[in-house]
């Protein structure tokens, strides 16, 4: 029970953020949506929690925060891929701050308990 | 081909999804799938969702290729908006035909609920004294008729009078008539 709280907890915050974490891995070298899904694991994010990435994407999209082509990959089928736009990466600078700021808050009304916890 | 693709792109095609996007959305999605499975990531794991539609849905609506409502609900929205209109209609008819009944019914409905027709009165005048036609005349002024025996002569003298002289009485009433009593000339 209390595992799913905390779970659900994590795929709440997550979804403040995820979005910057997608435009992040796009930054600088274009990907499809699986490949950005490895991307965010070997960067540490394993689970993206409920929903997936896509319905992201396609906001991301339909906001023009993302330019989108389409490219043989590798042996496979032609891939849609995905790299961050100018509007994409000015709303990333804007988010990164906005995270920091928020991260910054809430740890220093936390930090006093942290011990506690642990 | 992958039964959850295949459920994705029957739910595109029944949202209205343009058929190249609703394609180009399942072929991304196959090969991302696949790719996974040939890794060992399963596709609920990949996708975090484990009903096609709900996810085809959020798909589409966040691409903003559909509407925020489903047109499920958009019908539901519109039977709504139909039925209240209908009881709107219903309460209407009622209301007007009870109206018509308490009225009267008929044509002389909207004489009768209209508005009151306000009878001005009037004050009799002073006849008395007056020859006859030349009291006909003051009353008629006053929208008064004058009663008198026929063939009175024009000199014949007013009397009396009723009602009397300065009563009021509505214009158009029957009492708005003079019974005037007369003294032939010589008489």
């Amino acid at each position: 029970m209390q595992r799913m709280a905390s779970e659900s907890r994590r795929s709440q915050m997550l979804r403040g953020v995820l979005d910057l974490c997608l435009l992040a891995v796009v930054l600088d070298e274009p990907a499809y949506g699986y490949e950005m899904t490895k991307r965010l694991r070997e960067q540490g994010l394993s689970t993206v929690g409920e929903g997936s990435i896509y319905p992201l994407l396609g906001r991301l999209e339909r906001d023009g925060l993302v330019a989108t082509h389409r490219a043989a990959s590798d042996g496979g089928p032609p891939r849609k891929y995905y790299r961050a736009s100018p509007s994409g990466r000015r709303a990333l600078a804007e988010g990164i701050r906005a995270w920091r700021d928020v991260r910054g808050e809430v740890d220093s009304v936390l930090a006093s308990i942290e011990a506690e916890v642990a | 081909m992958n039964a959850y693709v295949e459920e994705c792109r029957r739910e595109w095609k029944r949202l209205g999804v343009p058929p190249g996007l609703a394609e180009e959305m399942g072929a991304e999605l196959e090969a991302d799938l696949a790719e996974a499975e040939a890794d060992g990531v399963s596709a609920a794991e990949m996708l975090g969702e484990s009903d096609p539609r709900r996810f085809a849905a959020t798909w589409a609506r966040e691409r903003g290729l559909v509407a925020e409502g489903s047109p499920r609900k958009s019908r539901k929205g519109l039977w709504i908006v139909v039925a209240v209109v209908f009881v709107l209609m219903v309460f209407f008819v009622v209301a007007l035909s009870g109206l018509a009944l308490a009225t009267g019914g008929g044509s002389n409905a909207s004489v009768r609920v209209g508005t009151p027709v306000r009878i001005k009165p009037v004050t009799v005048p002073n006849l008395i004294g007056l020859g006859v036609c030349k009291a006909i005349r003051v009353a008629d002024r006053a929208n008064i008729s004058v009663s008198a025996p026929q063939g009175s002569p024009c000199d014949a003298v007013v009397v009396g009078q009723r009602p009397a002289p300065r009563v009021v009485v509505p214009a158009n009433a029957k009492n708005a008539v003079v019974t005037v009593k007369l003294r032939r000339p010589g008489g």
